[in-house]
């Protein structure tokens, strides 16, 4: 680079970056120093790159994608003694394979299928009885299942009387659907699920991208603390008071779910909903 | 099992975690959710793969470097079905039918202009600019990700910024 030229955009362009070598940015710099028209050009690169460093869109992967790619994974071996498959990625039987797990219903078999063998996925961190394991299995299936497109809800409203009510009839029992839109947990909707046997109340909520399952069903078993599990990358959190079994699921963090517990406890005791 | 749990809880810990990134990079090479998502998940099931033969180094990079391929194989390898518009791309030469894309991006009045003009951007340029600007990578580490001369990423990244600059100032 001659200091006599102009600076190319691409040698403004790399300097913006940091990207020179230290002779040509030093040549750089001293030119910019003299230059009023390179000096100009370098401001509209700068002005440039930091237009496009915040506000070029950053996506975020919808739980769906999640939950299929855990599910693939979750069936699939590794190839131990291969190198890393990024100097040759052709098209191969994995096409094939991810095609079929593409398909809600195959990759949600797959998945039941591999909680049910257990196949380096271990369900449950903290290993409860026998009848709480396969609950919690349960459980589980049914967030995942929810994740797919047209399962999660099958009324869908953020106002909980019109989820309540939609209740009524469905089950035996009338769940509490607390409207918590304001504490951030805004309500999607509610579905009619079946655990261990018997229809169950989903109640849904989110929070930013994530999906939240609450599960509640009548229960004569005496009560419980708030046990606290993950598998498979979600968290699971259980307790038993008042009468009602009570199950939350999602890949949200513990903390944050435990801000809801707190809310959904708060408003059990209340004996009403929140907000009404 | 052959699936030995404190692999899978590395692959939950060191890759998962890098699923947005992944699914950034897909969405704007693909310029379609619903392929954006078929891509990472044969990406991730292809890193989950051979994630036992990863020699270490940097999992993002080398993430991004599977999900990069795998949209290019895909976009190969789909193209007989595919009922995307996007046919300059697989017909034809990246630069060709520029122009075509631009006229798409224009009506897509939905969207905001960069984001149209990313869009109608070349592949090899989007792909230069997310990972450089969205992932803040360094040119060798770009110039691994995408096979190049590190000399090929700073012209691709130069031309790039100045075509997204001349669309924003037409559409202001």
């Amino acid at each position: 680079m001659t200091e006599s030229l102009h600076s190319t955009h691409e040698s403004l362009s790399a300097y913006v970056d940091g990207e020179l070598s230290p002779a040509d940015a030093t040549s750089v710099a001293r030119h910019l120093a003299t230059c009023a028209h390179c000096a100009a050009e370098y401001q509209i690169m700068l002005d440039t790159v930091s237009l496009l460093r915040s506000e070029l869109e950053r996506f975020t992967a919808p739980d769906v994608l999640r939950a299929r790619i855990r599910g693939a994974i979750a069936t699939t071996p590794t190839e131990p003694m291969t190198d890393s498959p990024t100097l040759a990625v052709a098209p191969s039987t994995a096409r094939r394979s991810v095609r079929s797990f593409a398909r809600p219903a195959a990759w949600a078999a797959a998945l039941l299928l591999a909680a049910a063998l257990g196949s380096g996925v271990t369900l449950l961190a903290s290993s409860g009885n026998r009848g709480t394991n396969t609950t919690a299995d349960q459980v589980l299936a049914s967030h995942v299942r929810s994740l797919m497109p047209d399962h999660l809800t099958d009324v869908r409203s953020s106002d909980q009387h019109n989820v309540k009510p939609w209740f009524n009839g469905r089950l035996d029992f009338s769940p509490t659907v607390p409207r918590l839109e304001e504490q951030g947990f805004p309500l999607v909707g509610g579905r009619v699920d079946y655990i261990g046997g018997r229809p169950v109340a989903a109640v849904v909520y989110s929070r930013r991208q994530h999906l939240i399952n609450v599960f509640s069903w009548p229960s004569t078993d005496h009560a419980e603390g708030l046990t606290a599990s993950t598998a498979n990358g979600y968290n699971l959190l259980h307790w038993r008071a008042g009468g009602t079994e009570r199950w939350v699921v999602s890949d949200l963090n513990a903390a944050e779910l435990r801000g809801l517990i707190t809310l959904l406890q708060r408003s059990d005791s209340a004996g009403r909903p929140l907000g009404s | 099992m052959s699936v030995g749990e404190s692999l899978l809880d590395r692959f939950e810990q060191r890759v998962v975690p890098l699923l947005d990134d992944a699914y950034t990079l897909a969405r704007h090479l693909m310029r379609d959710e619903h392929d954006a998502q078929d891509v990472v998940q044969e990406a991730y099931l292809r890193a989950w793969r051979y994630f036992a033969g990863f020699r270490g180094g940097d999992e993002r990079a080398w993430l991004l470097t599977i999900v990069r391929n795998c949209c290019y194989t895909w976009r190969r390898s789909h193209s007989s079905n595919s009922s995307v518009p996007f046919d300059d791309e697989q017909h034809s030469g990246e630069e060709r039918n520029r122009y075509a894309a631009d006229a798409r991006a224009i009506d897509d009045s939905e969207r905001g202009a960069l984001a149209s003009a990313l869009d109608a951007l070349p592949r090899e340029f989007r792909e230069v600019l997310v990972l450089r600007e969205i992932d803040g990578l360094s040119y060798r580490e770009i110039a691994g990700i995408t096979g190049t001369p590190v000399g090929t990423v700073m012209s691709r990244l130069a031309r790039g910024r100045e075509r997204l600059k001349r669309a924003l100032k037409r559409t202001a």
